[in-house]
């Protein structure tokens, strides 16, 4: 404070023109930045948000114009819409938990030692290398029983009763794009575990080992409170994600067999690249990037709170 | 409370062998020191005692019992780390608590030991703290009362005391010595401190590459050292070596340094006549004496240690250490007189091994 008040009184007598270049000073400095954000993020955030609430069709020359909130209100109405909303829900906590699940497996064995760990290591972060419109394909061929091999092996195991593709069955399909993702999506929970695991000092083991501690002792009063924050944040960002991820949805089943699929971001692709109904999509956008803030604020909340617990 | 025996006990990595036939027989009650440069395997050891790393030969007993094989929990001892290794996202007493609520003991029983081990602490107002709100003493007092709440038949010390000041060390060594005079458990205690080992333990076991060099008690160490290793390991500063060849006449030996000063040992020692052998002698036992006598040694550098003084002395070239509390030394310069005296001479082989006093 005192030293504002000292630097006030002796600009206090400098020409207007003095004063305003030491008040923007920072402005400019930090000009290129703010620019850059403004144009990539700020402007097409905008923009993308106000078609929400006007009528753009691709093919109809004479759209464009202001509709208010018509397009939120047709979306409230739309089945479709509240289909692909807990198709979401359905995909993105399955895809989640299994992720986790097997990644956190994973991540246990690579931090035991054994024999070529460092290849067996190297080739768990294949997945994650592919593109996901090549997993969405492949996975695809694997579960169409005229080239793959995985209608035939589940029917021999029991799963099936004909070999039938799943990716066609309505019950079913959602099953096919759920497996491609927890099969791509495994490296990275297996990474950011095992680093998180291998942080873990190794005579905190032995002192419980000592401690009487057997081993499912150990995991859960070492391991589990040592990879929490790991855990909880990287299941934040997943869920943020896979409710956003698209591709293989797009790839293999298109949201098909009627529907069953479909998930609110392959919805909006479909209604804006298939319908080319840019304002009816961007509506259905705003609606998602309302509810995944609020998931995120809860987030915020719960681990804020949790840590001040701590 | 319990024995602890160790029979030819050995560990290899592979081909590649650490620890090379240790037998030690731990008597009830007793405080063990395993002393020796890094990497001499004294925490190998320790961690063999504790069932953290495999034995590879010989047997190991607690209690006349063989534990080769048993899990470190089913041996019933418990250690203290260097790290203290304190479980973070636990509090003091939770810490302190966790091997008796993993044996399911009662409320009562865990309070109770929880109670009165950090009365005997001081950790009283610390038991809802986590380790990290602690300062680097006050956890080692926790490391320490995790292990006494379980009453265990031994205590297992890996250089508890390595990561804390030397204000700090002085302290906590004093109150392990004081918690052994209380509990007399038996204990195992890792250092390469030989302060720490001089002062605590009531038998010193002195280690090297992998090898037990001497066992005995601290003074017998200081006294009496075994070999080459431990008079120079034993004691600070360290012990003067002076290389020589044996001169036998008239039934008393002499020794003939390098610079042909002659020093007599004023005894007779069975070994023949211009063998070589080392003198030892302790900085602290080489006397400056009045002009006349002795030999004459140049004064090369003067460090005052508060306690005392550390002359770094040359005689003919050969270079040696003085200690002594006489404060008139600090003004020492150019040249002073030195005696060696008979009793305080140590003579070792050409192998390094201790000619006994007995050996005649």
């Amino acid at each position: 404070m005192s030293y504002h008040q000292v630097a006030g009184t002796r600009t206090g007598g400098k020409r207007p023109l003095r004063r305003f270049a030491d008040a923007a000073e920072p402005w400019f400095y930090s000009a290129p930045v703010l620019v850059l954000i403004i144009a990539v993020m700020l402007v097409p955030l905008l923009l993308g948000l106000s078609y929400a609430f006007r009528d753009i069709q691709l093919l109809n020359p004479f759209s464009g114009g202001f509709v208010g909130l018509k397009h939120l209100k047709a979306l409230s109405q739309d089945a479709a819409f509240y289909r692909a909303l807990k198709n979401t829900l359905w995909w993105t906590g399955a895809s989640v938990f299994l992720q986790f699940f097997f990644g956190l497996i994973l991540a246990l064995l690579l931090d035991k030692p054994f024999a070529g760990r460092g290849i067996a290591q190297a080739l768990v972060f294949l997945p994650w290398a592919v593109p996901t419109f090549l997993a969405g394909l492949n996975w695809a061929w694997l579960f169409n029983p005229v080239i793959g091999p995985l209608p035939h092996w589940m029917v021999s195991l029991g799963l099936l009763s004909a070999p039938n593709n799943i990716l066609a069955d309505p019950q079913l399909a959602m099953w096919g794009p759920i497996i491609a993702n927890v099969w791509w999506g495994i490296p990275f929970f297996a990474i950011t575990l095992l680093a998180a695991l291998q942080a873990i000092p190794r005579d905190l083991y032995e002192a419980a080992a000592i401690d009487g501690a057997n081993p499912l002792q150990r995991f859960i009063s070492i391991t589990l409170p040592f990879l929490a924050p790991t855990i909880a944040i990287t299941i934040l960002l997943r869920t943020v994600w896979i409710a956003n991820f698209a591709d293989l949805i797009v790839v293999m089943t298109n949201g098909g067999p009627a529907d069953r699929t479909q998930i609110v971001a392959s919805y909006i692709f479909t209604q804006a690249f298939r319908r080319l109904d840019f304002g009816y999509a961007s509506a259905i956008a705003l609606v998602l990037l309302v509810l995944l803030l609020a998931y995120s604020m809860l987030i915020v909340v719960i681990r804020q709170r949790l840590i001040e617990k701590d | 409370m319990a024995s602890i025996e160790l029979h030819s006990v050995g560990k290899s990595y592979g081909d590649h062998p650490v620890l090379e036939g240790v037998d030690l027989n731990i008597d009830d009650g007793e405080f063990i020191v395993l002393v020796g440069p890094s990497g001499c395997g004294k925490s190998t050891l320790l961690r063999m005692i504790a069932g953290l790393e495999d034995i590879t030969s010989g047997t190991l007993a607690i209690d006349g019992q063989r534990v080769n094989d048993l899990k470190p929990k089913d041996r019933d001892i418990a250690m203290v780390f260097q790290s203290y290794a304190l479980y973070p996202h636990m509090s003091v007493a939770e810490n302190m608590s966790y091997s008796l609520r993993l044996r399911r003991k009662s409320k009562e029983v865990i309070d109770a030991a929880v109670g009165s081990a950090s009365q005997k602490l001081g950790l009283d107002p610390y038991l809802a703290r986590r380790p990290k709100a602690l300062s680097g003493g006050q956890r080692q007092r926790v490391a320490m009362g995790r292990a006494i709440v379980r009453k265990p038949k031994a205590f297992l010390f890996d250089e508890p005391l390595s990561n804390l000041d030397a204000r700090l060390r002085e302290q906590m060594r004093a109150e392990i010595k004081r918690m052994h005079a209380e509990l007399g458990a038996t204990s195992v205690y890792v250092t390469h401190d030989q302060i720490e080992a001089m002062t605590l333990a009531s038998r010193i076991v002195a280690m090297n590459a992998g090898s037990v060099q001497q066992i005995g008690s601290p003074l017998e160490l200081y006294d009496r050292p075994a070999n080459l290793f431990v008079a120079g390991f034993i004691g600070s500063p360290g012990m003067n070596f002076l290389e020589g060849r044996l001169s036998q006449s008239n039934g008393v030996s002499e020794i003939v340094l390098s610079n042909g000063i002659q020093v007599s040992l004023g005894r007779h020692v069975a070994r023949a006549d211009g063998e070589m052998v080392t003198l030892g002698i302790r900085p602290e036992h080489v006397v400056a004496a009045s002009s006349g006598t002795g030999v004459e040694a140049q004064v090369e550098l003067v460090e005052p240690t508060g306690l005392g003084v550390i002359l770094h002395l040359v005689v003919h070239g050969e270079s040696f250490k003085l200690f002594s509390t006489d404060r008139m030394l600090m003004q020492a310069q150019g040249a002073i007189h030195v005696t060696l005296p008979q009793s305080r001479l140590h003579v070792f082989d050409k192998d390094g091994v201790r000619i006994s006093e007995d050996d005649v």
